[in-house]
């Protein structure tokens, strides 16, 4: 028999080698996993997004735009321009790049994919709203449009992203919308947010950071050449004018625009406290926010905080009859009168 | 009209009716239900408050007394189930092995059976069978009406509800809690009530750390250890409730493994961020105390039995044809054992455990009698014994056959806790199969705890006998 | 499981008494045996499987915690010479949801085509309960309600108008106390009056629907039932087309709802 002393070493050794290889998350191989992610064929489609982009905004896509969006050197862009060129995705006009029909159908393919798939990551998933965007820069490279399909058959056939862009139909149609932004929207008019643009990176996470979202109704208080003041949804917000531009926004009509009310969110509610519902956060989509309705979780509902979990982080709610198990974070998205009842 | 057109018009209908119309649909619903119950209903006094309820839930998940009692009661149902069962399983045992058995092996001799078939059918088929009957009916008749008790009292919901930040922190998902109950019953069952788990990659998870609940099958062999090695190292009066706690703290491992597994697949292969879900807590129902004992034998009871018995046929036969059929003078189960006898006396365990394990795929439950025909075939006893499963009277003889083979404090902590991390039996694979769809998962769910069990094992051997010597 | 149709599915369907055994068979409902298929929906915790017990005589354990049934469970029995099969669906607050259990249920419901579709609701929790069977009622007028828990009600003085809630809703209500079997005897009366088409419900209409919902709603109304005419619930189909329902969108594709039309 071995002796025990030089097994448990031996042990200790593979241990060591193989948590080093594939502990949760830090582990080697974990992290090879995630960077063999990028391939000729995901730079191909990314370029052709680009150029797609470029040209649904009207500017001029140039190789100093694709290197730096595509995080590659300037020559491998024209390396990369000629192949696809070869592939019949791209014609040039002089030195102008422009989509082929073949080019512009694929990046809508694109297009498509990442914009579904970021919407199932928002109704059918938990991914926190950061992600969304990084994640289906990956997926849309996956997905074949047949994919797409099935997944738009899933999700019911969505019009718009959770940033508020329109999807592609299969038959490669795009609307196109009109946008107004936060950093020129008049003082003092009720207006919506019908768009975050999500990119840059930097700029968006500071923006769902800030708790923003499609759909919350929002007031312009103050406008300066350096800050933007305005309250969305009850709550104040600053913003610098150049990240303000990064937020479309909608005027209402007058008669449906309601008076953001400043309110509480149910996390604050405590045990034996009632409480009428303003609302459920739009931050709450899909299939999450179908089962919080179904459950009777509506503007108007009376909800009592009723127990407390006592490892914490969940609540029971008494609604309509039935006690409701609801996590800290979930309660904070659901808005509340500030008045006790 | 085409349905196609329909279907266009409402694609371009969509557009105008904006995308608060799911809300605003739900929202009429409910006005409507609202306005009509407001109608029909009225209070003479005034609007009830359900406070019995309400008092019984502030103590079962209060901060105080809310994990107490679950452990109490989890205590109170194995406490319950192994002291009733002694008696029962003893009689059975008498009835099949001293009454039936020697019965049925004259009626061979009489009508003149070839040795062959009397040993494959007698020795082995009926005995594994008569075996998994003494030894499971018992408990599970006590067990399964105790949790069935609890679940239609309305506790398990509960046990959720106190449970679901440890989940959660786990990556896992909130009513694992349930699926976990479940498990404690049948692993396949525990399996099956997945179902209520809405996302993909969290119910997997589910499935996969279910084998960390203990289920029924895998009591007996606990029991009976805990009994000889750990309750015997005190004094008679204490030698139950210590047997009972160990018993208990194995379960509590189980459970800990299963929040340590979620957690690495959580951040490994099955990588995601923890979905919301909302936990319904019903109101509380007095069971009814002899319908319920009558549907759980009948529909969980029998049904596990049925099962039991189903996969111990060739199970028994199978046991006897390995340790009948010699090559070369030596029987395939001795060549299996002294073959696998270093690995696992590497892990604390023997050879003959290790062959036990592979012939209970089938059903856990008869890893003990294999263990016990085994070791005598090993010590070359003779007579009745011999490559036959059998049940001794006594703890006290199972010990001496077990500590003639070899066995020690070390061997016995060790195959408890073999005994809970080790592969699901053959009806929870098939049904994980079922479920998922997935021969990957499936594998994975299959061998991810017999590695561990192997890893643990190893690590508890190695620094036992450095302490120990 | 699928079984194979036995005979013809709408032809054949003049003479057997259940109306729509092609359907039902699709849906692995075995019909050769029965006269009239129920079906079983409410709410989680209402005391569903206890009323199935209670009119099988079966004894289907009951468990107390949410989503314990996620498949159909069946039994039968004979009443005045007709003999019915009674399919247990999963509890579900709502049938807008995607979740299996709610799909589970509103699939047998509409597709299924049952004789009489009895909805048990909680006499203590009214209001959450009625929400399913208002949802209910929208899909088809063969519904009978089983004003269930009435014993809890009493305890906790809690008065239901039961004539009052028939009339508003349009549809029979029965009080029932099923683990004392009281009331049992008049919804199996009510049940063969709506199985044999003596009392017949009326479709729940939504109140308070804005003016566009309203006219985009009749607007889809009139195509479906050009489409598909005879079908009893095309109001019902327009607002889940609305709504982007897939079942239902593929179900149009499909043609599968003239086959409900009769």
């Amino acid at each position: 028999m071995i002796d025990p002393l030089n097994a448990l070493i031996i042990a200790a050794i593979l241990t060591a080698i193989s948590s080093w290889l594939f502990w949760p998350e830090k582990g080697l191989f974990w992290r090879w996993q995630q960077a063999r992610q990028m391939t000729r064929r995901v730079l191909r489609e990314d370029a052709l997004k680009h150029i797609h982009d470029c040209e649904y905004h009207d500017r001029r896509p140039t190789v100093k735009s694709l290197a730096g969006s595509l995080r590659i050197t300037d020559n491998e862009v024209s390396e990369l321009l000629s192949e696809m060129q070869d592939h019949e995705l791209v014609t040039f006009e002089g030195d102008q790049v422009k989509l082929s029909l073949q080019g512009r159908s694929y990046a809508l393919h694109i297009i498509r994919a990442h914009r579904l798939w970021e919407r199932y990551l928002a109704d059918k998933t938990g991914y926190p709203e950061a992600d969304w965007h990084s994640k289906s820069e990956h997926y849309e490279h996956l997905l074949t449009p047949a994919d797409a399909e099935a997944l738009a058959n899933e999700l019911g056939h969505p019009r718009y992203d959770p940033h508020g862009d329109p999807i592609p139909t299969a038959a490669g149609e795009l609307a196109a919308i009109e946008r107004l932004t936060l950093s020129n929207f008049p003082l003092d008019q009720p207006g919506r947010i019908t768009h975050l643009e999500d990119e840059p990176e930097a700029v968006y996470a500071q923006l769902v950071a800030e708790g923003l979202h499609p759909g919350m109704s929002i007031r312009v208080v103050e406008v300066t050449p350096q800050r933007i003041v305005f309250w969305a949804n009850g709550d104040e917000h600053i913003l610098a004018p150049i990240i303000a531009a990064n937020i479309s926004v909608d005027t209402f009509s007058v008669e449906e625009a309601p008076e953001p009310v400043p309110h509480d969110h149910l996390n604050e509610l405590k045990p034996n406290e009632s409480v009428r519902v303003i609302g459920i956060s739009k931050a709450i989509r899909g299939a999450e926010r179908r089962r919080l309705m179904d459950l009777g979780i509506l503007p108007g509902t009376t909800i009592t905080a009723e127990l407390r979990s006592p490892a914490g982080e969940l609540t029971a709610y008494q609604v309509r009859g039935a006690l409701i198990g609801l996590r800290d974070e979930q309660a904070a998205l659901i808005d509340i009168e500030q008045g006790r009842l | 009209m085409t349905n196609d057109e329909i279907l266009k018009t409402a694609e371009a209908l969509r557009w105008e009716v904006g995308g608060d119309f799911h809300e605003s649909l739900v929202e009429n619903i409910y006005t409507n239900a609202a306005q009509l119950a407001d109608r029909a209903i009225s209070y003479p006094d005034k609007p009830p408050r359900f406070d019995l309820d309400r008092s019984i839930d502030r103590l079962v998940t209060s901060r105080v007394w809310g994990f107490p009692i679950m452990l109490l009661l989890l205590m109170v149902v194995f406490w319950l189930t192994i002291s009733g069962a002694n008696v029962p399983s003893a009689m059975l045992a008498t009835l099949f092995l001293e009454i039936i058995y020697p019965f049925l092996k004259g009626l061979a001799a009489s009508v003149g059976l070839p040795w062959w078939l009397d040993g494959l059918l007698i020795d082995g088929v009926y005995l594994a069978t008569g075996w998994v009957i003494s030894v499971m009916l018992p408990p599970m008749a006590i067990f399964f009406p105790l949790f069935t008790l609890l679940e239609d009292f309305g506790y398990l919901p509960r046990v959720a509800f106190n449970l679901d930040n440890f989940f959660k922190k786990a990556g896992a998902h909130g009513k694992q809690a349930l699926s976990m109950s479940m498990g404690f019953g049948c692993n396949a069952a525990g399996v099956v009530a997945t179902r209520i788990i809405d996302s993909p990659r969290e119910r997997l998870i589910a499935i996969i750390t279910n084998n960390f609940a203990m289920c029924n099958g895998r009591w007996p062999t606990q029991i009976l250890v805990a009994s000889i090695f750990i309750g015997g190292l005190v004094s008679a009066q204490w030698a139950g409730l210590i047997s009972a706690l160990a018993v208990v703290a194995i379960t509590l491992l189980g459970v800990l493994l299963s929040f340590v597994v979620s957690w690495g697949l959580s951040r490994t292969v099955l990588r995601g961020e923890v979905s919301t879900f909302s936990l319904e807590l019903p109101p509380y129902r007095p069971p009814r105390i002899w319908q319920t004992i009558y549907t759980s034998l009948i529909d969980r009871t029998l049904v596990v039995l049925w099962r039991a018995i189903i996969f111990a046929i060739p199970a028994g036969a199978a046991i006897w044809l390995v340790s009948n059929i010699t090559v070369g003078g030596t029987s395939l189960a001795e060549y299996f054992i002294n073959w696998s006898n270093p690995l696992g006396i590497l892990v604390g365990l023997n050879g003959v455990i290790l062959l036990a394990y592979v012939v209970a795929i089938p059903a856990n439950e008869i890893v003990i009698p294999t263990i016990l025909m085994l070791t005598t075939l090993v010590l070359g006893a003779s007579g009745e014994g011999t490559g036959v499963m059998f049940e001794l009277d006594s703890l006290k003889d199972t010990e001496v056959i077990l500590r003639a083979g070899g066995w020690t404090l070390l061997t016995a902590v060790n195959l408890m806790l073999f005994s809970l991390i080790h592969n699901p039996c053959s009806t929870t694979i098939y049904t994980i199969y079922k479920e998922t769809g997935s021969k990957r998962w499936t594998l994975v769910s299959a061998f991810l705890p017999v590695v561990m069990g192997f890893a643990v094992t190893f690590l508890v051997a190695q620094v036992w006998r450095l302490l120990g010597g | 499981m699928k079984t194979t149709i036995p005979q013809a599915p709408s032809s054949a369907c003049q003479t057997c008494p259940a109306h729509n055994v092609g359907n039902l068979t699709k849906l692995g409902i075995d019909m050769e045996e029965w006269d009239y298929v129920i079906a079983l929906a409410g709410n989680p915790n209402t005391g569903k499987s206890t009323i199935f017990n209670a009119l099988t005589g079966l004894r289907q354990h009951t468990g107390n915690w949410p989503g314990k049934t996620v498949t159909r469970a069946e039994g039968g029995f004979s009443f005045a010479d007709k003999r019915y099969k009674i399919v247990d669906l999963p509890g579900t607050y709502s049938l807008l949801s995607t979740s299996l259990d709610e799909e589970v249920a509103r699939d047998f419901i509409l597709f299924g085509q049952p004789d009489v579709a009895v909805i048990v609701v909680d006499a203590t929790r009214l209001e959450r309960n009625l929400n399913l069977a208002l949802q209910v009622l929208e899909i088809t007028n063969r519904v009978v309600i089983a004003l269930n828990l009435m014993d809890e009600a009493r305890r906790h003085n809690i008065i239901v108008d039961e004539r009052r809630l028939a009339r508003d809703l349009g549809a029979p209500v029965v009080p029932t106390a099923a683990r004392s079997r009281e009331g049992i005897p008049e919804l199996i009366q009510a049940i063969h009056q709506v199985a044999t088409g003596q009392i017949v419900a009326k479709l729940h209409r939504l109140k308070n629907e804005s003016p566009v919902l309203k006219k985009a709603i009749n607007k889809l109304v009139r195509q479906i039932e050009a489409a598909f005419p005879g079908l009893p619930n095309a109001r019902w189909v327009a607002i889940r087309l609305l709504d982007g329902d897939q079942r239902i969108i593929q179900a149009v594709q499909r043609g599968e709802l003239g086959e409900l039309a009769n």
